[in-house]
């Protein structure tokens, strides 16, 4: 089981432009979070840092719009974050292009049955702990 | 606005809640000041006066929002002297429920400003 939420948004800018607001970190500090690292590569990681909360993770896949793997002007991010102890979740961001501008669509999913190790200390393990890294090996 | 939820979230939650009733529950916490007092009373039952004062708004707006949340059945009333305390009604909502409806709505405000900062 999985719990998911979705939102669509068109926007009058070009796939590059809303691409650029959704990687470049300055941008992400925007509307994103109030400071982001972010490195853009899968296995890159990743930092969100939101007034006094902190929520760490790293990248899944980056594939820019016009970029290999995907239609002609579509672009796709994925990411895992989790606040410290608390489930990790996957975000997907992905964009079409519309003419004119750009449709992004956000997908949050938090797999439970995999997720319910997320931060429990593993016995006999020197209490290592799952993490998002783990659960999608 | 462009923006438009579509019927997944709704699908997913109809194990065990009524969909009418999951719509009440989402309405009442899309409202970020509403999930905030959600929260507050989940840690510690308080009174619209209590809430009111570690807040910038007016207890009339807190108690009309408190209202919300009740009809939606996510908090109880109790007496409290001439005051009434709320608290959070002993699992009103399943806590995929509350998760959807909390992520849900912080992509609501991230996208939000994401509309801002790209019309500029």
């Amino acid at each position: 089981m999985t719990d998911e939420i979705e939102r669509e948004m068109d926007f009058a800018a070009p796939p590059d432009e809303v691409w650029e607001a959704l990687t470049d970190p300055e941008w992400l500090g925007t509307w994103l979070a109030d400071d982001v690292e972010l490195e853009l590569w899968p296995g890159g990681e990743a930092r969100f840092a939101l007034g006094d909360q902190i929520r760490t993770g790293w990248v899944e896949e980056v594939c820019a719009p016009g970029g290999d793997g995907g239609q002609p002007g579509d672009g796709r991010l994925a990411f895992w974050w989790a606040e410290d102890g608390e489930p990790a979740s996957r975000v997907e961001l992905s964009l079409r292009p519309l003419d004119p501008g750009t449709r992004l669509r956000v997908v949050e999913t938090r797999p439970l049955q995999l997720l319910d190790l997320v931060g429990v200390p593993l016995p006999g393990q020197g209490g290592r702990r799952y993490g998002p890294a783990l659960v999608a090996a | 606005m462009p923006h438009e939820p579509n019927g997944h979230t709704a699908d997913q939650v109809s194990d065990g809640l009524a969909e009418d009733r999951a719509g009440a529950v989402f309405g009442a916490l899309a409202d970020p000041v509403r999930r905030r007092l959600f929260s507050e009373i989940a840690a510690h039952p308080s009174t619209a006066t209590e809430l009111a004062n570690g807040l910038p708004i007016s207890r009339q707006a807190v108690a009309k929002h408190l209202n919300s949340l009740s009809d939606a059945g996510l908090l109880e009333r109790e007496r409290a002297g001439r005051d009434v305390r709320y608290r959070v009604t002993p699992q009103p909502l399943s806590e995929a429920v509350s998760w959807m409806a909390e992520v849900g709505g912080q992509w609501d405000e991230r996208l939000a400003r994401l509309a801002q900062t790209l019309e500029r």
